[in-house]
């Protein structure tokens, strides 16, 4: 049993595929924004020039929170949509982010998953990348670990707050 | 207690709300809400209880049954059925109640029922698919429009409007316009007998004031005849007004509730199908289904409304088999739509029995792609005509035409009496009778006093003049009866001028061959007169007697 258990592994090792080298585990750890750097400045354009505003001209109180909505630009193999999110829960535990959102305007053609880039408001730069995973309702979640820094930023943020980020949502992350 | 878990979810669902980490209310977003507690919050000891509460239908319908019940009830909407099927709905979504047995009525809708809309796929010439369920729920406001569609996209404006002649119809003019509707043709709340004791009595009545009119003179019998009469009519007026008044109350005030409950409500509209509506035919179901949902949310108005119970009750129990095409607008008349190929959907589709169009004659544009689409043509009955029977195979289909909303809910919700409005014309037309001769009633029944005979005197030998201090000459008449002069019976008339007076004017004619040689010899009768519209009864009671030589010394008195 033994030396048949140590044939099995040798072919096994002998037919296993050869391990990536070390500088491609590195090519491919790094974020997409520095693999493809124009095609990221290129959707930062894009995105910083997404213009969202609400204005209140309502007669009569209503109740419910007013939603804030985030600007969004999700690119797409086919297509690149101009957009914006509507930030459904967010709360920041420690340094673990917990976001819902739903997505405007591409209900007929929802995606599983998407790649969600964080892109700071102000400097327009990259925060970090997450996955967002599509629930049954046509909404997207995110259960992510920040940066201990950035989560102390946030962790005072309400869903009726102006976002400090916008996002970029990618659901052909191999481009 | 059972189903600790779902308590901690809610729990925590209200609390990140009130934290300001939730946007939606915890009942606007409690699908989303569950799914996220369900994936990042809950403890393996909760979700192993959960998986047990999911473990067979039995166990899940016990867990549905426990919210209705229990949960429901702990929460502000307890009086709303909506809500929790509502919740019901959202949570059939998302893992792990979507794949729970028991929660498949909730998937495809909210389990409420529904009066279906015909919407045509483009192209489409009328199939059974075109018929599809549209489910309203009513839920408190939240941040988002008045109206939310699930299911389908309409224009905004459109469901706007489908919900103002809902509102319309619960407390405005469409509302009197359906009360008046109910009054004129609607169904009573009496048992049978009453209702044909009613109709006895006022073909008795009409019956009556026709004898009086045209029968025999009753004679002494007139002032009872005419105040049975008279009593008679105002009891079954004062019956009517009452009924009517009471019933159109308790709906008025019904009514007011449920426009307080939806002018603070949001509107949930579902229909299956993905469809993206355009134009607004759609209208008519979707007030319809407003309407309906105001009741399932809260049904209490209703209690004290036999009206709105009624119809309730009836346009629930028949909304699975009714159907409605038309647009409507803010004040809620239906106006025509393309109707031939809805038709023909609603005959193809088999459950639908009853189906209210607006007011239209067909339009032949739509009616020929229908005659080519069928195989036999030559059996197609006229689609305006109630009821309609397409074909032997599909059954039949009744047919309401409505110019307006309340006209759709009195066809739906049963209420529709065809008798009614054969009772109500022979109650109207007795009752315009019994107001023309009102006042030939009060001068029977109350006579203007009895007055006397006053100056002035005829100036002429050859007249006599009989002058009474009354403002009604029509009601009196003079007879003078005499052994010297011809006995006569005188209208008394109002005379105008010189020696104006309101009197009876006698011409003096002598007797030659009487042995009475006395000029002064007579009496003078005052009498009452009796009419009763153009006819006048015998003479009435005699209420003054003057002798002739009174009369001609009151001018020189």
């Amino acid at each position: 049993m033994e030396e048949l258990l140590r044939w099995r592994l040798a072919r096994a090792e002998a037919e296993a595929p050869r391990p990536p080298r070390a500088a491609r585990l590195l090519e491919e750890a790094r974020p997409w924004w520095e693999i493809w750097p124009a095609r990221f400045q290129d959707a930062v354009e894009r995105l910083s020039a997404i213009r969202l505003a609400v204005g209140h001209a309502m007669a009569e109180p209503r109740p419910g929170r007013i939603p804030v909505r985030t600007a969004a630009l999700v690119l797409r193999k086919e297509q690149e949509i101009e957009t914006s999110v509507r930030v459904l829960y967010l709360r920041v535990e420690g340094a673990r982010l917990r976001l819902r959102f739903e997505l405007e305007g591409t209900e007929e053609d929802a995606r599983k998953s998407y790649d969600v880039t964080f892109v700071c408001t102000e400097t327009l730069k990259p925060l970090f990348s997450a996955p967002a995973q599509s629930s049954l309702m046509g909404e997207y979640s995110i259960d992510f670990e920040m940066s201990p820094e950035l989560a102390r930023t946030w962790e005072h943020l309400k869903v009726m707050d102006r976002m400090p980020f916008r996002l970029i949502l990618r659901s052909d992350t191999g481009q | 207690m059972r189903f600790v878990w779902f308590w901690t979810f809610w729990h925590w669902s209200k609390e990140s709300y009130r934290e300001g980490c939730l946007l939606r209310s915890p009942l606007h977003g409690i699908g989303g809400h569950w799914d996220e507690w369900f994936r990042h919050e809950a403890s393996v000891d909760e979700l192993r209880q959960i998986q047990e509460a999911g473990h067979d239908p039995s166990s899940q319908r016990r867990f549905m049954a426990w919210l209705r019940r229990h949960w429901a009830r702990e929460t502000e909407w307890r009086s709303n059925v909506g809500a929790v099927r509502f919740a019901l709905s959202q949570l059939a979504q998302v893992p792990p109640f979507h794949k729970w047995q028991a929660f498949d009525e909730f998937r495809t809708g909210y389990g409420v029922p529904g009066i279906s809309a015909v919407v045509l796929i483009a192209e489409s010439v009328g199939e059974a698919d075109d018929v599809r369920k549209v489910e309203a729920l009513v839920l408190p406001q939240s941040d988002g429009p008045c109206v939310v569609t699930e299911g389908f996209r309409a224009d905004a404006n459109d469901l706007i409007t489908s919900r103002r002649a809902a509102e319309n119809l619960t407390s405005g003019g469409g509302l009197l316009r359906f009360l008046a509707l109910w009054v004129w043709r609607g169904e009573r709340p009496h048992p049978r007998w009453l209702a044909a004791l009613l109709a006895a009595a006022w073909g008795t009545l009409g019956a009556a004031f026709l004898y009086l009119w045209l029968g025999p003179d009753p004679g002494n019998y007139l002032y009872t005849f005419a105040a049975t009469l008279l009593g008679a009519w105002l009891a079954l007026l004062l019956a009517a007004g009452l009924t009517w008044g009471k019933f159109c109350l308790d709906a008025r005030r019904a009514g007011r509730l449920w426009k307080a409950l939806l002018q603070g409500s949001e509107i949930r509209l579902r229909m299956e199908g993905g469809l993206t509506v355009k134009g607004g035919s759609a209208g008519l179901p979707f007030s319809l289904n407003v309407l309906l949902s105001l009741f399932l949310a809260n049904p209490l108005p209703a209690r004290r409304s036999w009206i709105w119970r009624q119809l309730f009750a009836n346009l629930r129990e028949g909304a699975a088999r009714s159907a409605a095409t038309g647009v409507v607008t803010s004040s809620g008349s239906v106006l025509p739509v393309i109707l031939e190929p809805k038709l023909r959907a609603c005959l193809l589709h088999g459950q639908i029995k009853q189906v209210v169009t607006p007011r239209q004659r067909p339009a032949p544009h739509a009616f020929a792609p229908i005659q080519s689409a069928r195989p036999e043509p030559a059996r197609q009955t006229s689609l305006s005509t109630a009821p309609i029977g397409f074909a032997a195979e599909y059954g039949s289909l009744q047919s309401h035409r409505a110019r307006h909303l309340a006209d759709a809910l009195m066809a739906l919700g049963r209420l529709n009496n065809r008798w009614q409005p054969f009772l109500n014309s022979l109650a109207l037309l007795v009752s315009v009778a019994m107001i023309v001769a009102l006042a030939d009633f009060k001068a029977i029944l109350l006579p203007p006093p009895t007055p006397s005979v006053v100056a002035p005197i005829s100036p002429s030998l050859t007249r006599l003049w009989v002058s009474l201090d009354t403002k009604r000459p029509e009601a009196f008449r003079v007879a003078l009866d005499s052994r010297y002069w011809a006995n006569r019976r005188v209208d008394v008339a109002e005379h105008k001028g010189a020696n104006g007076s309101v009197r009876a004017e006698i011409y003096l004619d002598r007797i030659w061959d009487t042995p009475v040689r006395d000029p002064e010899d007579g009496t003078v009768w005052i009498e009452r007169r009796h009419k009763f519209l153009n006819r006048e009864f015998h003479p009435g009671e005699r209420v003054g007697r003057y002798s002739l030589s009174y009369i001609n010394k009151l001018g020189h008195d």
